[in-house]
């Protein structure tokens, strides 16, 4: 198994541990309750790694927890894992559509930037090397770069390397077949890597 | 820097970022949460439509209830204007009588422009034509769903022009020697066959949720074939409106000879003010090769015809091809499993460019839109209307299940010419009961043009309509506007082949605001 990839069984056998709470969580508010107390950390930082920004995070994290609320009675899925895909759909859909809102976007993406800016002064920038670059690369930079990304691209890059899903269920979050999520993000690193080289300079 | 997923995996570690979650934050919306929770059990209906507040949930959601009854004074009021609408009906009927199919012809030939979208089923697919019919001079114009543009004189030139967008080629022959087909396909010949029926009977319908009078007529055909099979009677059912008089509907079936129908035809007509001078005026190019085909014929250099000049370009009435701009292709090859009834077949190209009167746009384009779900469950509502077509997260918006609409405003009174809806075309499935509306009523309780509906069993309450179901393309799916005017949009749907969620891509709605058109 590569580094950091998640145990797809032990995963599963986790999954399936509260596939009676999705169903009760249906019609009852206690479940729904308890389902919440699982996933509000997951979902908020799923956004924060998505939006970067405290508050915007906390903003969809409600909104996503609101939707849930409102629509779990018609929630077709039994089990944990559907409920699982379908709640990260409904938070990849609703930071992308927050971070597609023009002005929203660009006042992030100038927080990014000043934040870069005001960091690099710190930078070496006579050091060229491979090691200097790795050693400039902050988050600010990262986030900064995986922006210039397309939004599902970065969804798939936040669920596989935030969330360590694995690519069947990246695949029902963004639906999608596995097999084109993995050369979707095999193809999504490789631009990743570009921007980065345009950002840093130099050699990758 | 990073080769692969491990190497970016390592470069993630080293990086700090501070994503631990708020408990106030976390403790708040927990609460929020559950009170929204608890308060949509509230508004749901149970089994028998109670909510479990004891309310009686209307019968279809997406009509909200029909609140005036509830006061004894409007009854009142409802009633008189009742008993003086009937008043009126009767002395309509007893002073004027009813009105018959030739008073009907008389006063649809008196409109200065007849203008009609024609959807012709066959064969699992559907053509749309658009035709003009200027009645005093004698002349007819149609643009075909290939682009190929058709000009009819039936006045002294008698003579038929046809360009073809393909060889770029306008080929003028003339009418007499053009063929059976053109001329049963033209309303000209087919108001010669009402002239016959003039016995025929009227009967009170509805038609687009309004009162229409309607005639059955039927004529016997020959010499006409469809895909080789012998035509052998036409039957049409033509709808008048009582106070016009006008026709507003054909539906034309033309029969074989076993009595199976060949092709079926939807006529819906518009009067408009001003229509075409030429075929030019219909994206024909000025610079189109000329083939005349008359000076083929054996005849004294009388008879030769003259020359058809290209004719200067008219002042207030050309169309031209609509930019309409395609996101991405989401899937190519042979469509995943979508099987429903009544489902059209896959066109297998391109669609051919949209004509318009010159100035049209997307009127749609930022403006507000509205829904029976004022809450999506993904999304925001503006995604429908922001420009942005692409079936890509953040895209579009998912609205709850079952029967739901959104409507937009357009925030002026507008001439449509088409609607062109994107639900979602990441997969190709089929949305239900899809159903387009225009009106100058933001409720949609009166005057309501329907421009497209293929809720063929009336399940949504609107009426049984009679277009196909489609599967989702990138192309999104282009809906004549039929001359339809009206401030707002109100597009319906009831799941889809996948699930019963309801999903907008972008909507746009090509027109121009009526201010315009008067200015002009």
């Amino acid at each position: 198994m590569a580094y950091g990839d998640p145990d797809p069984s032990r995963e599963a056998s986790r999954l399936g541990a509260h596939d009676d709470l999705v169903v009760l969580a249906k019609t009852q508010a206690g479940a729904l309750g308890q389902l919440y107390e699982l996933y509000y950390d997951r979902i908020f930082r799923f956004c924060i790694h998505r939006l970067f920004n405290r508050t915007t995070a906390e903003d969809v994290t409600s909104s996503v927890f609101l939707t849930v609320a409102r629509t779990m009675r018609d929630f077709k899925g039994r089990t944990e894992q559907d409920f699982r895909s379908w709640i990260y759909t409904i938070a990849a859909n609703q930071a992308n559509a927050h971070i597609r809102k023009t002005v929203r976007r660009k006042r992030l993406m100038n927080n990014v930037q000043g934040r870069r800016w005001a960091g690099e002064e710190d930078f070496d920038s006579a050091t060229g090397s491979a090691a200097a670059q790795w050693s400039r690369l902050d988050w600010p930079t990262l986030y900064a770069a995986i922006q210039e990304l397309k939004p599902e691209h970065q969804t798939i890059l936040t669920l596989r390397f935030f969330e360590n899903m694995d690519y069947d269920e990246i695949g029902r979050v963004v639906d999608a077949r596995p097999a084109t999520v993995r050369v979707t993000l095999h193809r999504t690193l490789r631009r990743l890597q570009e921007v980065l080289q345009g950002d840093l300079g130099g050699e990758a | 820097m990073f080769e692969n997923e491990h190497d970016f995996r390592k470069l993630m570690d080293g990086l700090k970022l501070d994503d631990q979650p708020n408990p106030t934050h976390r403790e708040r919306l927990r609460g929020q949460m559950l009170q929204a929770f608890e308060q949509a059990g509230r508004q749901r209906p149970d089994d028998r439509g109670q909510t479990t507040e004891g309310r009686r949930k209307p019968a279809r959601p997406i009509r909200p209830p029909f609140s005036v009854f509830r006061l004894r004074a409007s009854w009142l009021a409802v009633a008189a204007v009742v008993l003086i609408a009937a008043g009126i009906g009767i002395w309509g009927l007893v002073g004027r009588g009813p009105v018959t199919l030739h008073q009907v012809r008389l006063a649809t030939q008196k409109a200065p422009w007849l203008y009609a979208v024609i959807k012709r089923y066959q064969g699992g697919e559907v053509r749309t034509e658009r035709h003009w019919y200027d009645f005093a001079a004698q002349k007819a114009y149609a643009v075909l769903d290939d682009d190929a543009v058709v000009g009819w004189d039936y006045g002294a030139d008698s003579k038929k022009l046809l360009y073809n967008p393909r060889v770029k080629a306008l080929l003028i022959s003339d009418l007499s020697v053009a063929g059976a087909g053109d001329s049963t396909e033209n309303l000209l010949s087919v108001f010669a066959v009402f002239a016959a029926q003039d016995d025929v009977r009227g009967l009170t319908s509805q038609y687009d949720g309004k009162t229409v009078r309607s005639f059955e007529i039927e004529k016997a055909e020959s010499g006409l074939s469809i895909d080789g099979k012998a035509v052998n009677r036409l039957r049409a059912t033509v709808m008048a409106d009582p106070r016009t008089r006008r026709i507003v509907a054909v539906g034309i079936e033309y029969q074989g000879s076993d009595g199976s129908v060949l092709v079926r035809e939807g006529w819906a007509m518009s009067y408009p003010p001003s229509g075409p001078a030429s075929v030019y005026d219909l994206g024909v190019p000025a610079a189109a090769a000329r083939i005349d085909g008359r000076r083929q014929r054996i005849g004294t250099p009388s008879d030769e015809p003259t020359p058809i000049p290209t004719p200067a370009p008219a002042g207030g009435f050309r169309l031209a091809p609509v930019e309409i701009r395609l996101p991405k292709p989401m899937f190519a090859g042979t469509p995943q499993d979508a099987r429903m009834p009544n489902l059209e077949r896959p066109r297998g190209g391109p669609r051919p460019p949209f004509l318009a009167p010159v100035g049209t746009t997307n009127v749609a384009l930022g403006k507000p839109v509205s829904s029976s779900d004022p809450e999506p469950v993904i999304g925001s509502l503006e995604a429908i209307t922001d420009g942005d077509k692409e079936a890509a997260e953040g895209s579009f918006v998912e609205l709850s299940p079952g029967p739901q609409f959104v409507t937009i405003d357009l925030q002026e009174r507008c001439e449509i010419d088409a609607v062109v809806v994107w639900h979602y075309h990441r997969w190709p499935r089929a949305y239900v009961d899809v159903v387009v509306q225009v009106s100058d009523d933001p409720a949609f309780k009166t005057a309501v043009k329907t421009i497209f509906n293929n809720d063929t069993d009336s399940s949504l309450g609107l009426g049984a309509g009679r277009d196909l179901s489609y599967v989702e393309t990138y192309e999104g799916k282009l809906m004549e506007g039929k001359g339809a005017q009206g401030r707002y949009i109100r597009l319906f749907s009831n799941g889809n082949t996948r699930d019963d969620l309801n999903h907008y891509i972008e909507v746009e709605v090509y027109g121009r605001p009526l201010r315009l058109i008067q200015d002009n």
